[in-house]
């Protein structure tokens, strides 16, 4: 868990630690100083190649060298992920290149969020109605977590929830269960039946079929000859 | 709004019910638009019998309206127009007469009953069937029939057949001399949008009338006065044109020659509001569905078209008042109900609170329930990643950067482009390309319009495929079906259990996706 790189982890820039780039070619002198100007968001190699007019045998080796040196560092850089991306080395990917707070190397923490997610609906079915700072603190002082996350993050989390029609907003009247919540705050609670329903049309064939387009009454694919229907009525 | 699978199903329903050739008239107007009767002659190459006889038939099935547009540039002869939800509603008659089955006894819902089968009929007819069915020795009266007739037409499920050949004048026409009540001309009328609307407007008999069972001497000369002023009803006047006055209605007297049919808006109404009270139950509780089943019942009165968007104001004690009449809701505390309203209006607002007033918002209702039909289409089709970044594009109702959606619901940003690209392939998003400098940024959006009707349409799609398969299914097994039942051993039990299977599930299917074509086309 302790992967995962809130935006308080970021390590600042450490500006003017260039005392090992004396021992540095003329080459790599240029390659780094390229790389070093695009800071936190790093560079393509090939963008490289094209920025310094430098051949692509120097800059392979250049670069090899830099890393070699700790110099520089690979990122992944999720927008592509085939492609070989360089940073200086004391620069934390921004946003952009890393995915922000929620990517490990590239890729989304997948199981982490899922962990939240579960958390979260637990949180609100214990409080029945939750407030955003409510269930921040709840979490904190539950101590099932060894990081600490923000009050966005949680949102965040909260947001995929209502997405995902587990848990709903609403507004706060002061009365009942919101006793001790101020009139028009937001709140979340459980959906009482959780989980999609399942719509007419999602229930039978034609509703999800891939094909229904194709489909006509005397054509080759129809309702006579449909393998789904086949599937369906199979008792 | 008829779609071109919305068209199809029309026709095969009317194909079943009445066979080819008037189904083949149907097709004409239903592709066409309004037509005079030598135009359909001309386009179906019938013979003139052949049409006549065709259009009479969907006449009597309240499927057709005559009218006569008396406008300069129209022409000058009886239009035929088809009433494309009728035909539809046809696939919906048992879920009529089990809401008159929940309110009256056996007799009313016979007479429904009649009365959808038929189209048409005057109380005398009615009376006939009703014996001409019944064990010797058991007749009815005919007083019993007309006070059942009675009390379905208080109650709006029968009314009064519309005019049969309504005369519609140009709208906003104050230069012209009104023809019959030049007085009247001044009374405002909010013009209805598509012809359609103005022909049925046209034809329906004023309020008292369409619901009365007066005889004729009392209303005749009301009736004549009632009328608004851009359609006016030629009572008693001879036909110049060439309507097919429907011949059901010869011979008795002035009373019973009054003919009868079954309202259907007053149903869909009512299945409108059923299906208002089960999506809040379903999405709420109990309570909140007494509630608001109370409300709709107090503000009933109220209410004047099918499509109304919002109730009328309602105060707690009268909500309370209407709650206590029902068995459920004697368990519900004034508290209680409070708490429901509460329940109610603090998440989507299904329930809108005003100057201590409750105002039921059917439109929040209906949408809701809408993109909970739209979304599981989706779930099933795309996946549960796919499920949620469809619910943030809808929740947010205009463009989204690719990014941003990735971000919101959890998935990684390649397969969110993939996601999007493969709804938008379908036609369930619509994409914006923004280039700025070398970068390439893809805006997605739902346009529910567009979306909605694409839904609609597939929803008549497989209305009709249901349709064709259980056809499809019987035929398959004549066989088995006409074996005795104590022959029916072995294989051909199997054989006999399956289709009763099938026919449970196709059934059970075509009714649910009738709700949910009602959900998108009629509440
Ligand atoms: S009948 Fe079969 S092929 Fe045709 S739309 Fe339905 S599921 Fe698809």
């Amino acid at each position: 868990m302790s992967r995962l790189q809130g935006p308080s982890s970021l390590k600042r820039p450490r500006p003017g630690s260039n005392s090992s780039t004396q021992a540095l070619t003329e080459h790599e002198h240029i390659v780094y100083e390229l790389i070093r100007s695009k800071q936190d968001m790093g560079i393509w190699t090939r963008d490289v190649k094209r920025e310094t007019n430098l051949q692509d045998a120097v800059v392979n080796k250049s670069i090899k060298a830099l890393q070699a040196k700790n110099l520089i560092k690979e990122v992944v850089n999720i927008q592509s992920k085939g492609r070989k991306h360089y940073m200086a080395a004391e620069f934390e990917p921004s946003k952009e290149i890393s995915g922000g707070a929620w990517y490990v190397e590239g890729n989304l923490h997948t199981e982490f969020i899922e962990i939240l997610k579960k958390l979260c609906v637990k949180q609100v079915e214990r409080l029945k109605i939750a407030t955003l700072e409510g269930l921040h603190d709840s979490i904190k002082r539950s101590g099932a977590l060894n990081v600490d996350l923000t009050k966005q993050q949680i949102e965040q989390i909260l947001r995929a929830l209502v997405l995902d029609d587990k848990i709903m907003e609403v507004k706060s009247n002061g009365l009942g269960d919101f006793t001790r919540i101020p009139v028009g705050k937001i709140c979340y609670k459980c959906v009482s039946k959780a989980g999609p329903k399942i719509g007419a049309m999602a229930s039978i064939p034609c509703g999800v079929c891939p094909r229904i387009n194709e489909c006509t009454p005397d054509g080759v694919i129809s309702p006579h000859t449909c393998v789904y229907y086949k599937k369906w009525l199979e008792f | 709004m008829a779609t071109q699978h919305g068209i199809k199903f029309a026709l095969h329903i009317i194909t079943n019910h009445f066979g080819n050739l008037v189904a083949k008239v149907c097709e004409c107007l239903l592709r066409r638009g309004p037509l005079s009767l030598q135009h359909v002659i001309r386009y179906t190459e019938l013979s003139k019998i052949q049409v006549k006889n065709s259009l009479l038939v969907l006449i009597q099935h309240n499927c057709v309206q005559a009218f006569y547009l008396d406008e300069p540039d129209a022409p000058k002869s009886t239009q035929y127009m088809v009433l494309f939800d009728n035909i539809i509603h046809r696939v919906r008659f048992s879920k009529f007469l089990v809401t008159v089955s929940q309110e009256f006894d056996k007799m009313c819902v016979d007479l429904t009953e009649a009365l959808l089968q038929h189209g048409r009929l005057t109380l005398n007819q009615i009376h006939d069937r009703f014996n001409s069915i019944q064990k010797e020795g058991n007749s009815i009266s005919l007083d019993a029939v007309q006070e059942n007739l009675h009390k379905l037409v208080t109650s709006h499920y029968v009314e009064r057949c519309p005019l049969s050949e309504p005369v519609l004048t140009q709208p906003d026409q104050d230069e012209v001399p009104a023809r019959k009540r030049g007085a009247k001309s001044s009374k405002i009328i909010v013009e209805p949008e598509t012809l359609e609307q103005r022909v049925i407007a046209a034809a329906v008999p004023v309020e008292a009338k369409r619901f009365s069972l007066i005889t004729d001497d009392e209303r005749n000369a009301d009736a004549v006065k009632d009328k608004c002023d851009s359609c006016t009803e030629h009572v008693g006047e001879k036909r110049k044109y060439d309507a097919l006055e429907s011949d059901v209605d010869s011979g008795g007297t002035e009373e019973q020659a009054v003919l009868w049919r079954v309202n259907f808006d007053e149903f869909i109404r009512r299945l409108r509001h059923k299906a208002c009270t089960e999506n809040i139950r379903t999405r709420l509780d109990d309570g909140a569905a007494i509630v608001i089943s109370a409300m709709l019942e107090a503000s009933r009165k109220e209410e004047k078209k099918v499509k109304t968007a919002k109730s009328a104001p309602l105060s707690l004690d009268s909500i309370y008042e209407e709650v206590i009449k029902n068995e459920m809701g004697r368990n519900m505390t004034f508290d209680h109900v409070r708490a429901s309203l509460f329940q109610l209006s603090s998440g989507p607002p299904f329930v809108i609170v005003e100057d201590d007033s409750y105002i039921i918002d059917f439109k929040c209702i209906m949408k809701l329930a809408q993109s909970d039909e739209v979304e599981s289409v989706v779930l099933k089709r795309y996946g549960k990643d796919a499920y949620r970044i469809f619910r943030s594009l809808s929740e947010a109702g205009r463009l989204l950067e690719t990014d941003k959606i990735s971000d919101t619901v959890f998935v990684e940003k390649k397969e969110t482009t993939n996601i999007l690209y493969k709804m938008w392939q379908d036609n369930y998003i619509h994409m914006e390309k923004i280039v700025v400098g070398t970068t390439i940024f893809l805006l997605w959006k739902i346009n529910k319009e567009t979306l909605w009707k694409t839904v609609l349409d597939e929803m008549f799609h497989a209305a009709l495929n249901l349709s064709i398969r259980m056809a499809y299914e019987l035929e398959q097994q004549q066989e088995v079906l006409n074996l005795p039942a104590d022959r029916r051993e072995g294989p051909m039990k199997v054989k006999f259990e399956r289709l009763k299977k099938v026919r449970m599930l196709l059934e059970s299917s075509q009714m649910k996706l009738d709700d949910a074509i009602m959900l998108f086309h009629d509440f």
